[in-house]
């Protein structure tokens, strides 16, 4: 009994901090062991990363061992904590089971942990097969999923593909744009010397949220026409001391500039 | 907030329907380390009195906290200029605590390859890495609730043909 109070004061703490996952609503299921399952499931999400979250989990997979959202969830403590061996053999389990509401997950945290991005690329086009023509959004709801494709191309090097994905995609119809699409698409003209488109999209950036390393980027475009970039350097400063930079919870952002950058500018 | 005490009360009684003893496999939390007298170094102090599991990312963190930001950590790599034979490729994974105080010790180690599985690389080339790691003196301590604490950090190093191409998270 000892030990359970002391996850007792564990879940107590963590009831302040916790990072709660997603509910799933499990009257989806057929009353018997998979809403079981799914209960349980939900209900040790609370407590991520905890021994007897786990063990929950592990209750829920023996019960239902289709149940493709215990094993994702029992992942993802492993993912955010660097143990990204077990993570992958959770999350593989949990992608088998139901590939079409996992590799997007998958997918993004390949790129996202580990800048994996072939590996990456290949789960969002296995993902193409179960959902064309939407790959949905990152986790933390930053990017459509295709930009983060397009991202990956980009570092591999293949710039104009990346460009390519991105001009067709920001034309669809009803698209709805992110918070750093438009200064992602802006970064990779950059790095091809293709200023003008450069600067167009960072403008665009600025219309919807202009922040650090968007103005840094205008500066620098200034700077290599020769025009005055000192009081965009300055601005980019001040966003970047304010607080309007690029930020997430578990990683930096791909193309993230940080003040040494700018005050190096 | 309601539904963490749900999980109090169910808990146990749903173990205690599989058996009379509760066998507990896991850590308190997933990735706690314990201290290991054969490699940790014995004047490393936590602060808290217990290990509450504390990681980087909690309390509304923006990320990894170094004095100069990440940038700090690249560019004194960059310096080393480390390597590995070309044919290395994969993740070198170092895992540690920070205390209160911003010094870090227990470090554990994770070496995988590109297909996520462990794979040992060189050892020279890892314990470069690792005493690295350990020289890092810039974390920024972290007060919960006015407590200040202990929390886990770790720095993933990717290696693509043999040189570390980022430095995450």
């Amino acid at each position: 009994m000892e030990r359970f109070q002391k996850y007792y004061l564990s879940l107590i703490f963590l009831a302040v901090y916790s990072q709660i996952s997603a509910q799933v609503n499990c009257s989806i299921y057929p009353e018997g062991n998979c809403r079981k399952a799914c209960e349980i499931s939900n209900q040790a999400g609370e407590a991520q990363g905890f021994a007897l979250s786990q063990m929950a989990f592990d209750t829920a997979i023996e019960i239902c061992p289709n149940y493709d959202d215990a094993l994702a969830e029992k992942s993802v403590p492993y993912l955010k904590r660097g143990d990204f061996v077990t993570w992958k053999k959770l999350i593989d389990k949990a992608v088998e089971i139901n590939p079409k509401d996992h590799l997007d997950y998958r997918g993004w945290c390949k790129f996202q942990f580990l800048r994996d991005y072939n590996g990456a690329i290949q789960d969002f086009d296995l993902l193409e097969k179960y959902r064309p023509g939407n790959i949905g959004f990152s986790k933390n709801g930053d990017y459509n999923l295709y930009v983060v494709k397009a991202v990956c191309y980009s570092a591999l090097n293949q710039k104009d593909r990346a460009i390519r994905l991105l001009e067709n995609l920001y034309k669809t119809k009803d698209y709805h744009f992110g918070l750093y699409d438009y200064y992602q698409l802006g970064v990779i003209y950059y790095g091809t010397g293709k200023y003008d488109k450069a600067l167009e999209n960072f403008e665009k950036q600025s219309k919807v949220y202009d922040f650090a390393e968007n103005i840094y980027f205008r500066s620098k475009v200034s700077k290599i026409r020769n025009k005055d970039y000192l009081d965009l350097k300055r601005l980019a400063l001040k966003s970047y001391d304010d607080g309007k930079t690029m930020k997430d919870v578990y990683t930096h952002h791909f193309n993230k500039v940080y003040r040494k950058q700018i005050a190096e500018l | 907030m309601k539904n963490i005490f749900y999980i109090l009360f169910l808990l146990p009684i749903l173990f205690s329907c599989q058996s009379e003893k509760v066998i507990i496999i896991y850590p308190d939390h997933v990735g706690d380390v314990e201290f290991n007298k054969n490699i940790d170094d014995p004047d490393f102090k936590k602060c808290m009195d217990k290990d509450y599991g504390i990681q980087y990312y909690d309390y509304n963190s923006d990320g990894l906290q170094y004095k100069g930001e990440k940038i700090e950590i690249v560019q004194a790599l960059e310096k080393l200029k480390l390597s590995a034979s070309r044919n290395t490729n994969g993740y070198v994974t170092i895992r540690f605590l920070v205390n209160c105080e911003g010094k870090t010790g227990l470090f554990r180690t994770q070496q995988m390859n590109e297909n996520y599985t462990e794979e040992n690389f060189d050892k020279d080339f890892i314990q470069k890495l690792l005493n690295f790691t350990k020289s890092l003196n810039g974390w920024t301590p972290k007060e919960v609730q006015g407590l200040k604490s202990d929390y886990y950090q770790y720095l993933t190093y990717k290696i693509t043909d043999g040189k570390v191409s980022e430095i995450l998270p």
